[in-house]
């Protein structure tokens, strides 16, 4: 044991008292909830000549990877993908159906990545079995990987819900790249295409798939579109823009059955509601980890895999990060499953520390979300529901498809909701140290207006 | 690495540097494609101009899904490729300083490169309020108009109580 004087380019803390000093004004830094990153970075043991094998290819597995290198550089690496090749990126999956980007532009690392970072590669095979004792895997062909250190980011997948006759041909996710090309294919002008749930990803396709010129119909269990993820002003604004781009949107429906008798046509039948015909169906109902290849091992799982403040399981030596994992969130919540981009790359830049030697604690995911869709921008964050603080601040213009909403808990920004324009976003963006380190905001009104007292006139 | 290093005191809110920043991108005086902003509080009398501090640990940079923000080897300078960028917003709502702003033209993510290592705000700021100097400089720059604000802030305080 001893202490590591951290470099000032990889100390998070560093990097943000390199922004204090630069600024005048008590710009709001993020800080561990412990304190100085500094008084915690303790080895725990040499890492020279160890193996580290990650599971999982996506935003946790290479935020991990890339972190771990850079203060490991000698340990051997396997990455193991039960995916195809070099790594794409999901959140871009929506936009290449749109064909906002092209499809080379998914892609966001090079086979050469992997090999510059000294890497080997177990691409398209899964896991089927983890054994902790032994430190050792055993991968779907039969063939075992032993391990010094393992991080399980193995992610999510879709959940398709129990519905009659829903399993099958013309049914669909947008999840992975092969789904988003079984899509593209399907996506032809003037196509029926129903989507089930609406949430992030659910409304994604449904802006993609009536961009390329399909009839769009959303059918939402709950009263509301995006029930988790908006406010129900918010819903009820971005409702009204999903609505004016033709897209027909009808919530509190359940879906009961879908009857396949007719060929090349989906008739799904609804309570109280009657049959509707559709060419195909994008199921956007959630997320469930990947966790079945560890049911009988000692790793602690409940709905995802438990993680403490150093991304590391019950069993030492093993992390979780991303979607598979439940780990601190800001609130002080212990288990938390986020399936969300930022807070996989959180994950596995702290999996990737503490795996190379640095005790390094999380100080904890904060929820959000931002897209365009349906010519808005809708982004949110934390606890924005106003039952969940004491205050809310609110920016509204009637009639028009702009609306900020900051929740307070007294005085503290705890959550926060925009649509309208991506300067709201910004906003968003510079609140979210305000909520992470529970400061209070001196003055909501200069928060707000500040930086757009002159370039923009904030209602 | 060299920075815009910023000091409120000598700022006079002219915006040069927004229309310098501005003109340098598009060939126009549109201070909204700006990716340095003057914020102007008349009450308290203070103009503070901002732009990006190229962090030691860019979060914008982790956290782009598109791989599209880079750092220069160069300058230092944590860049976004424009055609890489698809336009998500994510680093929008990472950047703590509300440093990247959002072109609704060409609806990509925007924000400082340091003009590859010449300012164009510096090279026009008429009252010297912005330099263009190695971090080192800028610390002890810093540290004494920090200082002095400071005083006069705690001065306040004592007259007040």
């Amino acid at each position: 044991m001893g202490f590591v004087q951290g470099s000032r380019s990889r100390n998070p803390l560093f990097s943000n008292i390199g922004i204090l000093e630069r600024s005048t004004q008590a710009l709001p830094i993020e800080r561990s909830r412990f304190g100085f990153y500094n008084a915690e970075v303790i080895t725990e043991e040499p890492t020279s000549q160890m193996h580290l094998v990650i599971i999982g290819n996506g935003a946790a597995g290479l935020s991990a990877l890339s972190r771990f290198r850079t203060i490991d550089k000698d340990s051997a690496v396997t990455l193991i993908s039960a995916e195809g090749a070099s790594a794409y990126s999901r959140v871009l999956l929506p936009y290449y159906l749109r064909r906002k980007i092209s499809r080379e532009n998914l892609f966001i690392r090079r086979p050469e990545d992997y090999e510059k970072l000294g890497v080997q590669t177990e691409f398209g095979i899964g896991v089927s079995r983890v054994e902790p004792e032994s430190r050792k895997l055993t991968l779907e062909n039969g063939r075992t990987i032993s391990f010094d250190r393992l991080l399980i980011a193995s992610g999510s997948r879709p959940f398709l819900p129990p519905i009659d006759g829903l399993a099958g041909s013309n049914v669909l996710h947008l999840w992975t790249l092969r789904d988003t090309e079984r899509l593209d294919a399907l996506f032809q002008q003037g196509r029926r295409a129903l989507v089930l749930g609406s949430g992030f990803i659910a409304l994604q396709a449904a802006w993609a798939a009536r961009q390329r010129g399909l009839q769009v119909t959303v059918y939402e269990l709950l009263p509301r579109i995006m029930p988790t993820v908006l406010d129900e002003a918010g819903a009820a604004v971005l409702q009204r823009k999903v609505e004016e781009h033709g897209v027909e949107v009808l919530t509190g429906l359940q879906t009961e059955r879908v009857d396949r008798s007719k060929p090349g046509v989906l008739t799904v039948h609804a309570q109280d509601h009657p049959p509707r015909e559709v060419d195909l169906i994008i199921v956007g109902a959630g997320v469930r980890p990947n966790i079945e290849f560890l049911a009988d091992s000692p790793v602690r799982t409940d709905r995802g895999i438990l993680i403490d403040e150093h991304m590391q399981t019950n069993v030492p030596g093993i992390y979780a990060a991303g979607d598979v994992a439940r780990g601190p969130t800001s609130f002080g919540e212990t288990h938390q499953t986020h399936a969300l981009w930022p807070t996989a790359v959180e994950h596995g830049r702290i999996a990737g520390e503490n795996m190379a030697g640095h005790r390094i604690p999380y100080q904890g995911s904060l929820n959000m979300n931002v897209t365009e869709m349906f010519g808005i921008t809708v982004a949110s964050m934390g606890k924005f529901i106003e039952e969940q603080g004491s205050s809310a601040h609110l920016v509204k213009n009637p009639g028009s498809s702009h609306y900020l909403k900051i929740v307070l808990r007294d005085g503290m920004p705890v959550g926060a909701v925009a649509l309208g324009g991506a300067e709201d976003a910004v906003i968003l963006g510079r609140l979210r140290p305000w909520i992470r380190n529970r400061r209070r905001l001196p003055e909501i009104e200069g928060f707000l207006k500040g930086r757009y007292l002159i370039s923009r006139q904030v209602a | 690495m060299r920075i815009v290093a910023v000091d409120p005191t000598s700022c006079v809110a002219c915006r040069n540097c927004e229309y310098a920043c501005a003109f340098k991108q598009t060939g126009d005086f549109d201070t909204r494609a700006s990716n340095i902003r003057v914020n102007f509080y008349p009450e308290e009398r203070v103009c503070i101009p901002w732009t990006c501090v190229h962090c030691g640990e860019a979060w914008c940079m982790e956290i782009c899904p598109a791989g599209a923000i880079l750092r220069n080897p160069e300058t230092g300078a944590v860049e976004i490729d424009a055609n890489r960028c698809a336009g998500c917003k994510m680093c929008l709502l990472a950047c703590p300083t509300g440093s990247i702003h959002f072109d609704k033209v060409e609806l990509v993510s925007k924000k400082c490169d340091l003009c590859g290592g010449d300012p164009n705000c510096v090279k026009f700021c008429t009252s010297g309020a912005l330099q263009f100097v190695e971090e080192e400089e800028a610390y002890g720059f810093r540290r004494e108009s920090l200082d002095a604000k400071l005083k006069r802030l705690l001065n306040l305080d004592k007259r007040g109580s």
